[in-house]
């Protein structure tokens, strides 16, 4: 086990590199403040510079210019997923590190990876993050808490902490490893079919959603032969959460076939909620 | 003002959970850990002494935005003002989950989204002043500027608002809540049920990029509705059916790369044409 402060990379010049405690700083620097001044002009811009402060005050001390360029080539526009994203902090901090011990890495090398990288890895991160672990977690949370038990909350606590500082910290680690191998790595064939694969099973939490957490019922009654029955009962007995399916099919339409955004979708449904109350069928 | 100590709870957390906020947590604990609503809920209910109906809240709003999505900074919802301020106001007045989706939306949709995009335009000024203290290579500068006063003023937009809505609004919803008439309250009740289904199509909206993929949709649904299952076995069968699905596309995948390799150049560059 290599000691805190030791190089992890020794060079054959004596020449000192990145400490697996500056690695760790410059990390939980970016975790911390990544959109701290965030705008819609800049984004995270300046978290990742802010991220780089211990690094220039160790690397640039006696070169006031040097490290005003750094600080300035992480000032720059830059906007990606956080979490999987980190794998581009990854492998900026091995350019970077080269840099300072004055490898010849050209740079506007951080810069352009920085950019070439963020779009891609921002799509993949928001589908992976926001799209299928958050939303599964949080479901199997709410099942777990349906008569408000504590277990929901505390279920989602544990295993997303575990599984996000997991992928957090571990793309982190593995960018700085691989460099811009990384990225093949992740964007390959056999990564891509791995998504593909967990996507069906976000797909399929996402039809549990529908048939757990859309609620709606009919208060219409209909004749029961002599008597008169409630329709919902009728329609309980054919097909469960049929209604519900009705009124997610209807808004996923609404989004992906109109594109209409979700605030318009919402205020549909509102006036539809309405008028159906109002003619007594829901 | 028996409310007070939750007022201050739910303040201070709208502004631990945030996006924005440097919270020591960093983003996973924080954005996407305490400012999700069931976690929420947890937070709110300990705070006004009523853990369960604390928690019901949180699962009722939780299933709203259950896709809450921030790309490129821009969002369709505030999801921790909704959070706190929404849950919180519940807890307040009636402690009713479908009152608290009703307000969580509100709350998200026009207060929340307005102090964001008011943060959002406004933070510019302070991002010139970081970039003026990195081209001086001054470090301290940059902290000052990126996180210390950013922090101080989000603090400021997250705390006072959300403080201010549940210490004051609680005799408003209650007035409101208890002088409806039979029929808005039924509403509100019905738009608890509905409104689950924008975040649920939202979230389709991701997953699903190919009219078949509606098979597992129709599976998941059809396990829960019909099957009368709970989501832990069903997320067990996803995984398997997910496992499935790979060894099926490894076997395709692996075929036709055989078939067309002499072809590559044609495939390739779509351009081409």
């Amino acid at each position: 086990m290599a000691n805190n402060d030791e190089p992890l990379v020794k060079r054959a010049d004596g020449k000192k590199g990145l400490t697996k405690h500056d690695l760790n700083q410059l990390w939980y620097r970016w975790q911390v403040g990544w959109f701290s001044s965030s705008s819609y002009e800049k984004l995270e811009s300046h978290g990742f510079a802010w991220s780089y402060i211990p690094f220039a005050e160790k690397f640039y001390k006696d070169d006031p210019e040097g490290k005003a360029r750094l600080l300035t080539r992480h000032s720059q526009f830059y906007n990606t997923e956080p979490q999987v994203g980190t794998v581009i902090n990854g492998i900026v901090a091995a350019l970077e590190e080269g840099i300072a011990l004055g490898d010849d890495i050209p740079e506007e090398m951080p810069t352009s990876v920085k950019t070439a990288l963020m779009g891609p890895l921002a799509g993949l991160g928001d589908s992976v993050i926001q799209g299928i672990i958050v939303p599964t977690l949080l479901s199997i949370g709410m099942s777990l808490s349906s008569d408000g038990s504590v277990a929901g909350p505390i279920f989602y606590i544990v295993t997303w902490l575990a599984i996000g500082m997991a992928i957090c910290y571990g793309m982190f680690r593995y960018g700085y490893k691989m460099g811009l191998g990384a990225i093949d790595n992740l964007v390959g064939e056999k990564s891509m079919r791995l998504m593909d694969a967990i996507n069906v099973l976000g797909i399929i939490v996402v039809g549990t959603l529908a048939a757990g957490k859309v609620a709606v019922s009919t208060i219409v009654q209909i004749p029961h032969g002599a008597e008169m029955g409630a329709l919902q009962d009728t329609l309980d007995g054919v097909f469960p959460g049929l209604l519900a399916l009705i009124v997610t099919m209807l808004t996923w339409w609404m989004l992906n076939k109109k594109q209409w955004s979700a605030t318009k979708v919402l205020l549909v449904l509102t006036a539809a909620v309405v008028v159906l109350c109002c003619i007594g069928f829901l | 003002m028996s409310n007070l100590f939750p007022a201050l709870i739910c303040g201070l957390f709208c502004y631990l959970g945030a996006i924005e906020c440097a919270n020591p947590l960093g983003t996973t604990g924080s954005f996407y850990c305490l400012g999700r609503p069931l976690v929420a809920g947890l937070i709110v209910g300990l705070a006004f002494g009523d853990v369960t109906n604390g928690i019901l809240c949180g699962v009722a709003v939780q299933a709203v935005f259950i896709a809450n999505l921030s790309t490129g900074g821009a969002t369709n919802s505030e999801i921790t003002y909704a959070s706190y301020g929404g849950i919180g106001l519940a807890m307040a007045s009636t402690k009713d989950p479908a009152l608290a989706v009703t307000l969580a939306v509100l709350v998200g949709n026009t207060f929340g989204l307005i102090f964001y995009n008011l943060r959002m335009a406004f933070y510019s000024v302070f991002n010139n002043k970081a970039l003026e203290a990195a081209e001086k290579g001054d470090g301290k500068g940059i902290t000052t500027w990126h996180i210390v006063i950013p922090q101080i003023c989000t603090f400021l937009l997250r705390f006072v608002p959300t403080f201010a809505a549940i210490l004051l609004g609680e005799g408003l919803v209650n007035d409101l809540a208890n002088n409806a008439p039979e029929l808005i309250t039924h509403m509100i009740s019905v738009l608890g049920g509905v409104l689950p289904a924008l975040g649920i199509g939202m979230l389709m909206n991701i997953v699903i990029k190919d009219k078949f993929q509606l098979v597992f949709f129709f599976l998941g649904f059809v396990l829960l509705a019909f099957g009368g299952l709970d989501t832990i076995p069903v997320v067990f069968i996803a995984a398997a059916v997910a496992y499935l699905y790979y060894l099926a596309k490894s076997k395709t995948a692996a075929a036709p790369v055989a078939q067309t390799q002499g072809t590559d150049a044609v495939y390739e560059d779509p351009d081409l044409f």
